[in-house]
């Protein structure tokens, strides 16, 4: 089910009040919510609900094991398993059909056979992001850092529908805590909620899929068909488009977590406004950048070995970072761009000095640089992409209301935060029954640039 | 991802709805504010949930759409605010304006023919090339529209790759989500016209079938389910009736590609229902229209595969959905397409 949809405009005001109307009594609101969560993935995938389970299972298995074995070999042992169960998990269903193909690629130039059968696997919806947090979770209580949850809380972690299927990654530490008691019915962010939700839903359905569906797929589809300008307008567009669809999609899981009364973290801090890769990865994607931090980049010795040490482990982080999105050589590529200007960075150690304009200047095309690979459908299409900067001609898809688009969608990044901030908080100040009115005429207006086919789906649900 | 953080730094902002300044409200606004908003639209866009229900697949999630969209779809048609709400947002709309355009004829004959009224053959019905006559002399191709549902991507996108080389003009023109047994989301009886009158094609290429299976209006208004005779006779005649658009008097050439077989039986059975009523449409005008079969080639004897060699490489051409082909799949469907198409074009 997806946010923007009529299924979840019904499935929502229903989950809502039952939600509040069972809250002081968790016996019955954890089974709720969780059977909610339940049918709100169904509606993608009935059966994939079994391998949600199947890994809220495993996992709760695990943290029980864990925390009961007195040997801290035998837990590290277990927690090995479990994390290799989950990766397994995430290898056969998103990566599977793209090794076969390779392996067969490889193994048919030397005229050998091909070993595996060369099977497509259906991808369930969200899998990279509920695997990541059910590692999390087992990795937090081997770490000792939370306890092992009871069985329903694990489940209702693992499932709430408004983190399910594209984040942000939630770390259980942040998300059981709040399983503890009852959410407060006396102190719920209501505007602030709503706002988020506008936002998300102007952001992706206005801003993302408008860009998308004039500038950036037609000119990533064919890039010989068009010349520099166009090709670099897309570029420009693509850049907000994915920022206004993912960031979209998290304000909006964030708005609706917020009316039930529970708090995610942030996934996005005004991400364009960095002023190299590093600043970059503070702001985008947050929580993966947290989770590939703690859980790849630090065991793997951080920057606490040598410098050629930190080095290979920014590479693999990063190469990781871009697998992660992905069965594509146009991911690896993408992860592959970002680790060396982190080496790059990290080697140059402030010795060169810049105005911070310019260093915004250049972080920011860099990482448009980086959205052509992440955007194009192969390596051969980025190569085509790129190679048509260099070929000047008339710009046929220059008009006011994609440049407006893309300004609008970029352009609040690069203002002080302090206005902006004061902006919101003036929102979140107002009465819900003053702005829930001004919502609902929002969204009027929004689903009335929704073409015939209906709103695409967000970008990230393929990751 | 920061090298030398510290190892727990509390980084996730998760107490940044508690700063000063910000309001907090009682968990009784919340709803009231979401049952004000529903309540909005249910009266100024009933229509649109009902709609919306109407164009899902039959299912819980379809009943469960349409117990809200029927009586909203009532209530907002029988009050003035649906209409000022359209009125006020309906400059918006990105949806093409097929008001002017004759749809789907929905009486559509399901009888058999009488006898003494045996519809003429014309010499449209020979395709040259299978009689062993020679071929009309090849045109020029100017502009190439590709369209269909969403099996008609990333074809389009290979076409255009191979094609806009030679300046052709290749136009992608995907109605995701659409069908020809439904008239909900687009009539594509309308759209063809459109398609034509807007984009003068001289050659159309079409892919479309995959969300086919809806009941359609049959003799009298009858609903007629998927996926009897009398069912591939209503559907065979719109896209009969398609393909005439397309086809504009014999000025233009169509190629419509039928579907490889799906994964899933129920959808593989309305596959075979779809392709067989693409092949009866096409038979007055075989020397226009060019039924491109691609059961043979990625699902032989209609058993579906996800792999199958090309080049003698084996390679995976179906996407993880079991439907639509993927890029390979794809490329191999334009290098068959672009086989036909330079039979009658030069380029």
């Amino acid at each position: 089910m997806l946010f923007p949809t009529v299924q979840f405009g019904i499935f929502f005001p229903i989950v809502l009040a039952l939600s509040w109307a069972l809250m002081s009594r968790p016996a019955l609101w954890k089974p709720f919510i969780v059977a909610a969560s339940y049918v709100f993935y169904a509606a993608a995938s009935p059966v994939f609900c079994l391998l949600l389970a199947g890994v809220t299972l495993w996992n709760h298995g695990a943290a029980r094991l864990i925390h009961r074995s007195p040997d801290e070999r035998a837990k590290a042992w277990i927690c090995r398993l479990a994390v290799a169960g989950n990766l397994l998990l995430l290898g056969v269903f998103k990566y599977y059909s793209w090794f076969a193909q390779g392996v067969a690629q490889v193994l048919h130039s030397f005229s050998l056979g091909v070993p595996l059968p060369l099977l497509t696997i259906a991808l369930p919806v969200g899998i990279s992001f509920f695997t990541f947090q059910a590692i999390s979770y087992t990795v937090d209580v081997k770490r000792g850092l939370i306890e092992p949850a009871r069985l329903i809380d694990t489940t209702v972690y693992l499932s709430f529908f408004p983190h399910l299927v594209a984040g942000p990654i939630v770390r259980a530490r942040e998300f059981l805590p709040q399983l503890a008691s009852p959410r407060d019915p006396s102190r719920v962010a209501v505007s602030s909620g709503l706002m988020l939700i506008g936002m998300g839903l102007v952001k992706k359905v206005v801003l993302a899929d408008y860009l998308g569906r004039t500038v950036v797929d037609p000119v990533f589809a064919v890039p010989r068909a068009y010349h520099a300008p166009d090709v670099l307008l897309a570029a420009y567009a693509y850049t907000a488009q994915i920022y206004c669809d993912f960031s979209g999609y998290t304000d909006i899981a964030i708005g609706l977590a917020l009316l039930m009364g529970f708090v995610f973290p942030q996934n996005f801090n005004s991400p364009y406004r960095a002023t190299g890769f590093r600043d970059f990865w503070r702001r985008w994607h947050m929580t993966l950048s947290r989770f590939l931090r703690d859980f790849v980049y630090i065991p793997l010795g951080g920057s606490r070995g040598s410098r050629l040490m930190t080095y290979r482990n920014l590479m693999i982080t990063m190469l990781l970072g871009g697998l992660w999105h992905g069965a594509a050589w146009t991911f690896v590529l993408w992860g592959a761009y970002n680790g060396v200007g982190l080496v790059t960075e990290h080697a140059l150690g402030g010795r060169l000095r810049a105005p911070g304009w310019l260093r915004w200047l250049i972080t920011f095309h860099l990482v448009v640089l980086g959205w052509v690979m992440f955007r194009a459908e192969s390596l051969g299409v980025t190569w085509a992409f790129l190679s048509r900067l260099a070929s000047p001609g008339s710009a046929t898809l220059w008009t006011v209301p994609v440049l407006a688009a893309i300004v609008v969608a970029i352009g609040p990044q690069l203002l002080p935060a302090r206005p902006v901030q004061a902006l919101q908080d003036w929102i979140g100040r107002l009465r819900p029954i003053v702005l829930a009115p001004a919502l609902a005429v929002l969204i009027l207006f929004i689903g009335a640039t929704v073409p015939s086919q209906g709103v695409p789906p967000f970008i990230y649900f393929r990751f | 991802m920061t090298p030398a953080e510290p190892k727990h730094r509390d980084d996730n902002l998760m107490d940044r709805f508690d700063r000063p300044g910000l309001r907090r409200f009682r968990a009784r606004d919340a709803i009231i504010a979401v049952a004000i908003g529903s309540v909005i639209l249910i009266l100024s866009a009933g229509g649109s949930i009902r709609k919306a229900g109407n164009s899902m697949r039959a299912g819980i999630g379809r009943d469960a759409v349409l117990a809200v969209g029927d009586p909203a779809g009532w209530l907002a048609g029988r009050l003035p605010v649906q209409h000022a709400a359209h009125v006020l947002t309906n400059w918006l709309s990105p949806n093409l304006d097929l008001s002017g355009f004759v749809g789907f004829t929905t009486t559509s004959s399901t009888t058999t023919a009488a006898a003494g009224s045996i519809p003429p053959v014309t010499p449209d019905a020979f395709d040259p090339g299978t009689i062993g006559a020679p071929p009309p002399a090849r045109q020029p191709l100017h502009t190439l529209l590709v369209t269909g549902d969403s099996m008609s991507e990333p074809l389009d996108q290979d076409l255009a790759q191979l094609l806009v080389p030679d300046g052709v003009n290749v136009i992608q023109d995907p109605h995701i989500g659409t069908g020809i047994s439904s008239t909900v989301l687009v009539d594509w009886g309308k759209l063809s016209a459109y398609q034509v009158r807007h984009d003068h094609p001289n050659a159309i290429v079409v892919f479309i079938g995959a969300n086919d299976g809806y009941s359609m209006p049959g003799p009298g208004g009858r609903e007629v389910n998927c996926c009897s005779v009398e069912w591939a006779t209503i559907y065979a005649q719109r896209v009969r009736e398609m393909m005439n658009t397309y086809r504009q008097g014999g000025a233009a050439r169509v190629y419509w590609l039928t579907l490889p077989t799906p994964r899933d039986p129920a959808r593989a059975k309305i596959s075979l229902v779809v392709n067989a009523a693409i092949e009866v449409a096409a038979e007055p005008w075989r020397d226009q229209i060019r039924v491109i079969d691609t059961v043979p080639v990625f699902t032989p004897g209609n058993r579906y595969r996800d792999s199958m060699p090309i080049n003698g490489e084996p390679t995976i051409v179906r996407e993880s959905d079991g439907i639509h082909l993927n890029d390979a799949g794809s490329e191999l469907a334009a290098k068959l397409v672009l086989g036909y198409v330079d039979k009658d074009f030069t380029h």
